[in-house]
């Protein structure tokens, strides 16, 4: 920061503002506005001034502090209007150039920067514009002797006219108002947008100027309305209110920026809090609001894996549009990204200080998230084991169908035939093949037996439902069966249907029961899978076969309960998420 | 009784014992089919007035191939076999226009001509 620029900026800020205020005091009648009225004006202008300056020092890195005091400058330049040739052309040359400033101003507010490329190419052809239109009109403007606006014979000389041509003010004169309106509209537009977009810090950073400029443009429709209905408004209440409400535009600028800097006091907070954080989403929280931007993320760096995840432990990429980063390390390790609302970029040296003080909470919240996403990986490759081996079963019932099965088949077929051609001879041969067939139809019921047991084909084609009513249909043991009837996701099918037949086969094996209910249901995104017998009870819940199926229902992250008490009766009952 | 029929089966060794079961059952077996596509144009070349088809084939299935069938206006006897359970296919043996089933290992001449005669 140019500490030294600004001194020069404040005294000359002083001295005009005593030379207008003076002249403005002392010098020429006001047409349309009041003394005092046109005295408030310059304590408005003052007041841009020194809250221009005071953002410039607070925030030398934006441009909101040379963009507010530019405003203070340039209105306060008007008021130098009727006095000297030399005051009067410059006030003239810069007239107009307050329009694109306020422009720019509620545009960049508060990051300072415009954030599009559409707001950058307004606001750069609005000061285009400006510029051509003032140069033109100051070389081709008489004031003492304009027929269109002011005709003002004792007007100072305007220092830079060459040729007089006063056509340009007509020309110009409608289309100008036109693009003034335009320009107008998609700023508040643009505005709006803004406020909508943005959260936390930016939004607190903008609700004063918002509540200002509004409550301005309202009170000035009012005095507008007021002097067209012919009410005199001069040194009225409304005339102050909305003069006050002018003046307290750029007070809200500065207290909008000064909201976003009260956050620095929040890092002791932080200091304090940091000792009692549990988790990383508890640390996230805490860092969202020592900065002040609740949509603040932390991204944990995994140095092996190498890449970012966030307090979950899920992948997660920091970087994105409109969002800034700032990257901790400690030691030289990369520890964690921050990112956050762009307009905080001005104080990365709070963002830094915020880093620092957490360094250590960060490091174990890291550490945690490390241990999440390794979690979840495992998690990942659990079910994806399950997958394999359940696509390893279709695969195997198929060839079990396809090979040996059609081969049994063949031989069945071929020994129908041979009895038919040996029928009416020999009975000892008949016998033989009839002994023969019988052979083969026991191979193929174990064969059959043997890949429903693998994967039932029914299951892929016609999903759990269908599987389970004939697997209740084969139990040696009756069996009520409640289902569902939508179609679940593959594996969840898979699970749930292994779930019910170990669970039936163990009761028809040791149970004794008289009846068994299986019960699928599917509620709140999960199905639940119960099976209930009257048998005996006491199975062994640690046992190989249950033990399986427990491992394949939590690899699914489902739960799996087995209640058999040695009173009797058993209850098996797992649920699994499915959506 | 019908007498022609058209054999529909992935398995080499089935279809050539299916063929002598069937011809000694009194049918005349006019071509056999390994797969959806050639069964569909095995029915339309040769007019087989029944097919016995093989519900697992490497490509469309059986009741895809029953299903466009019927779709084309075919009245011809389709009886779809398999050498798993019927129960295995649940509802879509219910469900197809085939005019029925019959299970690998009870596959003979008479059977067939018993499910040929029943009226659709």
């Amino acid at each position: 920061m140019n500490r030294r620029l600004l001194v020069v900026l404040a005294l000359a800020g002083a001295v005009v503002i005593a030379v207008a205020a003076v002249l403005v005091a002392f010098a020429h009648d006001f047409q349309p506005f009041g003394r005092a009225e046109k005295l408030a004006q310059v304590a408005t202008d003052g007041i841009w001034i020194v809250t221009g300056l005071i953002a410039w020092q607070r925030r030398p890195g934006s441009r909101v502090g040379p963009l507010m005091t530019a405003v203070g400058f340039v209105e306060v330049t008007q008021q130098l209007y009727w006095n000297a040739a030399l005051p009067f052309t410059i006030a003239e040359l810069v007239a107009f150039f307050a329009f694109p400033i306020w422009l720019h101003l509620f545009l960049a507010f508060p990051s300072g920067r415009l954030q599009t490329r559409f707001e950058r190419s307004l606001v750069t052809s609005t000061y285009a514009a400006i510029v051509v239109f003032s140069v033109f009109s100051q070389l081709s403007w008489d004031p003492r002797s304009d027929p269109h606006s002011t005709d003002c014979p004792n007007c100072p000389r305007n220092l830079l006219l060459v040729h007089r041509y006063h056509g340009l003010w007509s020309a110009l004169g409608t289309a100008g108002v036109f693009w003034f309106i335009a320009v107008l509209v998609t700023a508040a537009v643009l505005l709006i947008v803004h406020v909508r977009r943005s959260s936390g810090a930016t939004r607190r950073a903008l609700a004063p100027v918002v509540l200002a400029a509004a409550a301005a443009a309202v009170l000035l429709g009012a005095v507008l309305v007021a002097s067209a209905m012919g009410v005199p408004t001069e040194g009225s209440p409304l005339l102050w209110l909305a003069d006050a409400a002018f003046a307290a535009i750029p007070i809200a600028f500065l207290v909008g920026l000064l909201r976003m800097r009260l956050h620095r006091s929040a890092v002791a907070d932080l200091v304090l809090e940091l000792d009692s954080l549990a988790s990383p989403a508890k640390l996230e929280g805490a860092l969202a609001r020592c900065l002040g931007d609740p949509s603040l993320q932390v991204a944990f760096w995994l140095p092996d894996a190498h890449r970012y995840v966030n307090a979950d432990g899920d992948a997660f990429d920091p970087a994105m549009p409109g969002r800034a980063l700032t990257v901790l390390e400690h030691d030289g390790t990369r520890l964690a990204a921050l990112a956050y609302d762009a307009a905080l970029v001005d104080e990365p040296e709070l963002v830094e200080a915020v880093g620092a003080t957490a360094t250590l909470a960060l490091e174990n919240a890291r550490l945690e998230a490390q241990l999440r996403a390794q979690l979840a990986e495992v998690r990942a490759s659990r079910a994806r084991i399950v997958a394999a081996g359940d696509a390893a079963r279709r695969r195997l019932e198929r060839d079990l169908h396809d090979g040996a099965q059609q081969r049994l088949l063949g031989i069945r077929l071929a020994l129908r035939l041979a009895r038919g051609r040996v029928s009416g001879g020999d009975a000892a041969i008949d016998e033989l093949l009839a002994a023969a067939d019988a052979e083969v139809v026991g191979a193929l019921d174990e064969l059959r037996t043997l890949a429903r047991g693998i994967h039932p084909a029914i299951l892929t084609e016609d999903g759990l439902a269908a599987a389970l009513s004939v697997l209740a249909r084969r139990a040696a043991v009756p069996v009520d069966l409640t289902v569902c009837r939508e179609r679940l996701p593959a594996p969840v099918e898979a699970t749930a249907y292994f779930v019910a037949a170990e669970a039936l086969a163990n009761v028809v094996k040791h149970a004794h029961a008289s009846r068994v209910s299986i019960d699928v249901a599917r509620s709140n995104g999960e199905v639940a899978i119960e099976v209930r017998d009257d048998g005996s009870g006491g199975a062994d819940a640690g046992g190989p076969g249950l033990r399986g199926l427990r491992d394949r229902v939590e690899a699914l992250d489902g739960r799996l309960r087995v209640e058999s008490p040695a009173t009797g009766g058993s209850r098996i009952r797992a649920a699994i998420p499915c959506g | 009784m019908p007498t022609t029929v058209l054999i529909v089966d992935d398995h080499a060794g089935f279809r050539g014992f299916a063929r002598r079961l069937l011809e000694a059952g009194g049918f005349t077996v006019v071509g056999e089919a390994d797969d959806g596509a050639s069964a569909l144009a095995a029915v339309e070349t040769l007019q087989p007035e029944v097919v016995l088809l093989d519900i697992v084939l490497p490509d469309i299935d059986g009741f895809a191939v029953a299903e466009r069938l019927a779709e084309n206006g075919d009245e011809r006897v389709v009886v779809l076999t398999s050498s798993r359970d019927s129960a295995d296919f649940g509802q879509r043996l219910e469900r197809t226009p085939a005019r029925g089933f019959i299970h690998k290992d009870d596959l003979s001449g008479p059977a067939l001509a018993r499910l040929a005669a029943d009226a659709p």
